[in-house]
């Protein structure tokens, strides 16, 4: 049996009727058709699939869908403004922190949450705040760097 | 599967009763999300009960930490109260899984899964927690040797009973706790071994120790032998080895290829208790670290 389920999702309300069993990776990527959040393990182990609700940084694909009652959702597509990149986006690119480019949504919504509830952590910090996360490309280092400029860049543009 | 979101206690209950025993209650999911799927647990109605305000509240309640059962892993290492009175606590809620999964998973939930390797129910279990169920019948309280049926399964009927909270004695002056841990890495590891201890220290000497080991059994196991030999006893190195010696008889860890062979786990077991009461005795200021 399908329920109601009322959200928003990138700034857009949505209502729909959706199976409760359903993951809400799923339904953001197969009913909502917004890709960019990935499925690695589906077993909450890799982070690919992290997305921000209401404020937190959650696993989206050990979540029910029904978890998005009356929630704030933001994903990878909701993070560029009038067509101008998010500045973590800005800074993965520029710093070489993305190469197969699977892991990178997962790691930018991490790294959103973790600047937005901290402007200014240290590097132990966003080693911490982002382990849940798997590369297999990069070797981590570069994400951090890029993280960690983000952080500058979006604390001086604050100041501005 | 029918999906439903609570709002109170009550409705909670409400909700139980009328599943007749097919529901299941929702908090974290991250776990049982995955259990469903396998097939190894069965719910046909979940009952979603993380937007009940009083089973979010972490609070000092008449010489307790109250910590609502719905209260995420992250809500509570973040919290100045936990910080303050059980830094073990803090330490072990994050080390389950990830931040992401701390972002969701609460510690009743690690009570409730009854996995030997949970961490955080593990350092919970030397603080002398008492757990508030709720049912059809009322309202009670149990204690941590309550909660553990076998590996894995709880006492718990989550079809029946719900969680509201957890209640941990605030510490005395001269009471402390640890957290240990043996793992691979830092991060996302499962723990080799997990020792978790707290003691009241007189004069020097131990008052008490509760002290408790995992996964070597069921649940965190408590080192009978070592917290009886242990009253009484001068706090010094030579005790905290005998101890660990005696933690042993008590312990029963198997060779596992993601924790390390019996062997090795027997030989690391005793100096993890080491390491636990030295902790407490530095936190104490009774010796230095």
């Amino acid at each position: 049996m399908k329920e109601r389920l009322v959200t928003t999702v990138n700034g857009r309300r949505i209502e729909r009727y959706v199976d409760p069993s359903m993951r809400l990776v799923d339904f953001l990527r197969d009913e909502l058709l917004l890709t960019g959040t990935k499925i690695g393990c589906k077993q909450g182990e890799c982070g690919a699939c992290t997305i921000i609700m209401n404020g937190t940084a959650v696993l989206s694909c050990i979540m029910p869908v029904m978890k998005a009652m009356d929630a704030e959702i933001l994903t990878i597509e909701g993070l560029e403004k009038d067509g101008k990149l998010h500045p973590i986006q800005d800074e993965f690119i520029k710093g070489g922190a993305i190469q197969c480019g699977f892991c990178t949504p997962g790691f930018i919504m991490g790294a959103k949450a973790l600047l937005d509830e901290n402007p200014s952590p240290t590097s132990e910090e966003v080693r911490e705040e982002l382990s849940g996360h798997i590369c297999r490309c990069t070797g981590y280092k570069k994400i951090e760097d890029a993280v960690l400029k983000a952080a500058e860049r979006l604390r001086e543009e604050k100041d501005d | 599967m029918k999906y439903l979101i609570a709002n109170s206690t009550t409705e909670v209950l409400e909700f139980l009763k009328e599943a007749g025993g097919t529901a299941s209650i929702l908090a974290g999911g991250t776990d049982l999300v995955l259990d469903i799927e396998s097939g190894k647990k069965k719910a046909d109605v979940l009952i979603d009960v993380t937007r009940i305000p009083e089973l979010k509240k972490i609070e000092e309640v008449d010489g307790f930490l109250e910590i609502g059962a719905a209260a995420t892993l992250t809500e509570i290492h973040s919290h100045p109260l936990v910080r303050k009175y059980f830094p073990s606590l803090v330490k072990a809620c994050k080390k389950v899984g990830s931040r992401l999964i701390q972002n969701v998973a609460t510690l009743a939930g690690n009570v409730i899964t009854a996995q030997p390797a949970a961490d955080a129910g593990m350092a919970l279990s030397v603080l002398d927690p008492r757990f508030v169920l709720v049912d059809e019948e009322g309202t009670r309280e149990c204690y941590v040797d309550d909660m553990y049926a076998g590996f894995g399964v709880s006492t718990l009927d989550s079809g029946r009973t719900l969680m509201t909270k957890i209640r941990i004695p605030l510490p005395k002056e001269n009471e402390a706790a640890s957290f240990q841990r043996l793992e691979l890495r830092k991060s996302l590891s499962l723990p080799m071994l997990n020792v978790a201890a707290m003691a009241a220290i007189k004069e020097g000497k131990f008052e008490w120790v509760r002290l408790r080991m995992a996964p070597v059994g069921k649940g965190p196991v408590r080192a009978v032998e070592a917290e009886e030999w242990l009253v009484g006893k001068e706090v010094s190195e030579e005790t905290f080895e005998r101890a660990g010696e005696l933690a042993l008889e008590n312990a029963n860890p198997r060779s596992n290829p993601l924790r390390g062979s019996k062997e090795y786990r027997e030989a690391t077991l005793p100096v993890m208790v080491k390491r636990a009461l030295l902790e407490i005795a530095t936190q104490l200021n009774v010796m230095e670290g």
